[in-house]
């Protein structure tokens, strides 16, 4: 294999395997995100992209295949039933170098936005809460909702919550960003001041994967499209160019239903 | 109805009411340990764990109360020899103790239900969210899942925290003098069971106004993420 893969890579994906029970849903998928990447995950309902994603931080624990954060691969083992990560410890201490955002916010409801916002940075990297506040007051400036610091999340619109829930991730200091359908769950008319937040992280050279269907977004901001097909890569290249030529008819038959 | 003697009454059923918050006070305070304990065995203990919770419920919420405070008091009398050789008569001698055991035994059983239910009802998307970010263990179980789960069955479990305060009132069957045995006693001297069960009845409503006030704000200093918001703040 090629030496780059054990590089720098932020994020290393290698032949990554997964079943539920009969059902292979993902059926040897490899991926690498340089540092600045931003990679968009297209592909139907059914294809696997959440489940790919998820693996990247162990929320579904592959079954076989190396997956490595700025070089580290989480150690995995053949358990009884299933693989298993061998150090629990490990997991945890990569997973403070990914941050998540999900289709549906997953904002911790018992909190305020500035508690969810300083949670993980007090309370698992235990960084000084006072520096915390600071850092998490500038976030929430940023994605447009400092005067909600207060609220709780169930006080706030799905697109506040969202950029909430954002803030609370890059309060981690993540060296890597995952999407899962950002959008997916917002209202039409919110989906464009999440798509913005996601935007001006993308252009201050965040490494990011989202799994998306906004295909705007994917053209214009992403540096990478990668369309899954039945737990298989099936195309992947320069937005410019796939949009263009897409090769595969799995993706053309794709986009002219996503239009 | 003759005010003057129900003054009298309450007077008499007055000095009850200490023994009947100290029944109520340490079968709550100890159930609800023991339900916290079982109720973790249920929901982390795997099979064998679920299993002996489920037999632990089921028989001790299956049997009415009275029967178990029956059991404990008359019927381990019998084994007296064996309770004096293992240095426990001390306590099971003592009515006050059995009873204490059989309110702690039984509030357990349907607390541990109360906080297993409020334990399993949190969101697996509030897990994977801590999880994602880094936590797992003890550090997770008291960040997010005690707090969300405590919140999820406060309003169950006062309700059983009340129903514990009434059940002291089957103590006096085992000669404990508390409110109600009091009672039993004067309507003995007296006769008068209607106005004298009404004072005892009145003293158990006073008590649980002001149990389920406590609740409430409780519940209310717990629960600012269900309120809406000042107008003026939104």
């Amino acid at each position: 294999m090629t030496d780059n893969n054990n590089g720098m890579a932020a994020v290393s994906v290698r032949d990554l395997r997964k079943s539920f029970g009969p059902l292979e849903v993902l059926k040897g998928i490899s991926l690498e995100a340089q540092e600045g990447d931003v990679i968009s995950i297209l592909g139907s309902s059914g294809s696997g992209k959440s489940t790919m994603l998820r693996c990247i931080n162990m929320l579904e624990v592959p079954d076989s295949g190396e997956i490595r954060i700025a070089g580290e691969m989480f150690a995995l083992r053949k358990g009884r039933h299933k693989t298993e990560p061998t150090d629990r410890r490990q997991v945890d201490r990569l997973r403070e170098h990914i941050g998540m955002v999900f289709q549906s916010f997953n904002l911790w409801s018992h909190m305020t936005i500035l508690q969810n916002v300083i949670e993980a940075p007090v309370h698992v990297q235990k960084r000084n809460r006072a520096e915390c506040v600071e850092e998490a007051e500038a976030l929430l400036e940023r994605v447009g909702i400092a005067d909600k610091r207060n609220y709780y999340p169930a006080h706030l619109s799905g697109g506040q919550q969202q950029r909430a829930a954002i803030a609370r991730a890059l309060a981690q200091r993540p060296k890597v960003m995952l999407f899962d359908e950002p959008t997916s769950a917002l209202d039409p008319e919110l989906v464009g001041e999440v798509l913005k937040v996601m935007r001006s992280l993308a252009e201050e050279g965040r490494t990011m994967l989202v799994v998306t269907h906004e295909m705007a977004f994917a053209r214009d901001v992403s540096s990478k499209i990668v369309f899954l097909h039945k737990g298989v890569v099936e195309e992947e290249g320069d937005p410019g160019e796939v949009f263009r030529n897409p090769k595969s008819d799995r993706f053309k038959q794709f986009l002219s239903n996503e239009r | 109805m003759d005010f003057i003697f129900m003054w009298e009454a309450f007077l008499t059923l007055l000095p009850g009411l200490p023994l009947t918050l100290e029944l109520a006070v340490t079968s709550i305070v100890a159930g609800g340990i023991l339900a916290a304990v079982i109720s973790l065995i249920a929901v982390v203990g795997g099979p064998i764990g679920r299993g002996f919770t489920r037999g632990y419920v089921f028989v001790f919420r299956g049997s009415p109360l009275l029967v178990q405070m029956f059991l404990i008091y008359y019927g381990l009398g019998q084994f007296r020899p064996l309770l004096q050789d293992l240095g426990l008569w001390v306590v099971f001698r003592e009515p006050y103790w059995c009873a204490v055991i059989a309110l702690t035994l039984n509030t357990a059983a349907y607390s541990s239900e109360i906080f297993r239910g409020g334990l399993q009802a949190v969101s697996v998307q509030q897990v994977e969210a801590a999880r994602a970010c880094g936590m797992s263990g003890p550090l997770l179980f008291r960040r997010i899942v005690l707090p969300i789960a405590v919140r999820q069955a406060l309003p169950a479990y006062g309700n059983e925290v009340i129903l514990m305060l009434k059940a002291t009132a089957l103590a006096s069957v085992i000669t404990i003098m508390e409110v109600t045995g009091l009672a039993g006693k004067l309507i003995a001297d007296s006769f008068r069971a209607f106005e004298v069960f009404i004072v005892a009845g009145a003293i158990y409503l006073a008590v649980t106004f002001f149990v389920t006030r406590l609740l409430m704000i409780i519940e209310f200093w717990l629960s600012p993420h269900l309120r809406m918001r000042p107008p003026s703040l939104t």
